[in-house]
């Protein structure tokens, strides 16, 4: 072959194919112009290499990350606007009947969807069910132990999503009623009476608080309903 | 968009990248400013950065982004006549590559930016020649001839022989 000066760079970049680097191979044994090429591309990688580089001033780090920070917060301003909706959207969402109705729905069916009530107190009598809240710092208005059908069988906290609840359970057969007394302000007009996830939810207020009955059976939150005033009137 | 990730995996190109944009600029001052950039714009579109491709990559290409747009802002853009004219303006011819790097310095901060990119990118970067390819946004045959023509012209300001 003849010199091909841009076949002996690529030569010295291995990227030829074999049989283009054995005819090379060949042709460098005789060729004393392109092996002097190859010692010089070589040696010019080396002397690239190790030509200095100045250092980065000092600070210049500092100040990227700086930069890079602040660009960030840029990127994120973009969003503030939309936090700030969310912000308003749960402060309101907060108290309002609807979404506590759903929340308290979504509990009644947790606890009673379990294989075993997780109460943490188990009684039928409203009294040891009110000290045991009393002993932790939390008052109840005066419950019935029994309507019809229901019978009051333990009671817990539940944590919703704002707030923690005082969970009454009332069980029968085939029936469940929850009695919830909300600590915190809920806004509801008067004998408030909801649909939730197939449940309904009545708030009532009783000696300045507010109590709410959760149960897929509209009569039995009505029944309780007119148990608990009894209950509540007879006490006062 | 995860900013530990982009600290813990571009920045360690920090070093890298100015010293590829020190021989594109020339001086210290101008080399930080475009990795700045660089380093900056990469941030911005780092969620477009598929994980697991070549960062290296992708990181030099945005620094020749950011160089050819600050050339461009600067009616500088290099031109491609200009890249087949006479060559470089190069120091008297000198005997060889180890006369203690200056000659080097100077003859490789003499030629033009087309081919002095495209054999840093290769000879201290180590970048392949698709590697290349794509950071330079070229056909493959104009990565092999800017090296190739960038190496004759070195070797012509280094020891005079004609290229």
């Amino acid at each position: 072959m003849s010199c091909a000066s841009d076949q002996v760079t690529a030569y010295v970049d291995d990227v030829l194919d074999p049989a283009a680097r054995a005819e090379m191979e060949a042709h460098l044994a005789t060729c004393t112009d392109c092996r002097e090429q190859v010692a010089f591309e070589r040696e010019l990688k080396a002397g690239l290499r190790a030509l200095p580089i100045p250092e980065l001033r000092p600070g210049f780090e500092v100040r990227l990350r700086r930069s890079l920070a602040a660009e960030r917060g840029r990127r994120y301003a973009g969003l503030l606007p939309l936090a700030a909706v969310l912000t308003l959207l749960v402060l309101w969402a907060r108290g309002a009947a609807p979404f506590v109705a759903w929340e308290l729905s979504l509990d009644h069916a947790h606890c009673f969807g379990q294989d075993r009530l997780p109460a943490k107190v188990w009684s039928s009598d409203p009294l040891e069910i009110a000290a045991w809240f009393d002993a932790q710092g939390t008052r109840i208005p005066p419950v019935p132990s029994g309507v019809a059908e229901l019978g009051l069988v333990g009671a817990r906290y539940c944590p919703l999503l704002d707030r923690v609840a005082a969970h009454l359970y009332y069980a029968g057969e085939e029936r469940r009623l929850s009695v919830f007394v909300l600590s915190g302000p809920v806004r509801f007009p008067d004998d408030w009476t909801a649909r939730s996830r197939g449940n309904h939810v009545r708030f009532l207020r009783s000696a300045g608080m507010t109590v709410a009955l959760v149960s897929d059976k509209q009569e039995d939150v009505e029944v309780f309903r007119a148990a608990f005033r009894t209950t509540v009137a007879s006490r006062y | 968009m995860d900013r530990e990730r982009f600290d813990t995996e571009a920045l360690p190109y920090l070093k890298r990248l100015y010293g590829t944009a020190y021989r594109m600029t020339g001086n210290p001052a101008d080399a930080e400013d475009l990795v700045q950039e660089t380093l900056l714009r990469a941030f911005r579109s780092f969620d477009r950065f598929i994980p697991g491709t070549n960062l290296r990559a992708w990181l030099f290409t945005i620094l020749h982004h950011v160089r050819t747009d600050g050339l461009r802002r600067a009616m500088r853009a290099p031109r491609t006549e200009e890249l087949a004219g006479e060559g470089p303006a190069v120091p008297p011819p000198q005997e060889a590559l180890a006369s203690g790097g200056e000659d080097l310095a100077r003859a490789i901060a003499a030629l033009p930016e087309a081919f002095r990119v495209a054999v840093v990118l290769r000879d201290v970067e180590e970048l392949s020649y698709g590697e290349i390819a794509q950071v330079l946004q070229v056909p493959l045959g104009t990565v092999m001839s800017r090296i190739h023509r960038g190496r004759a012209l070195l070797r012509a300001a280094l020891t005079g022989r004609k290229p």
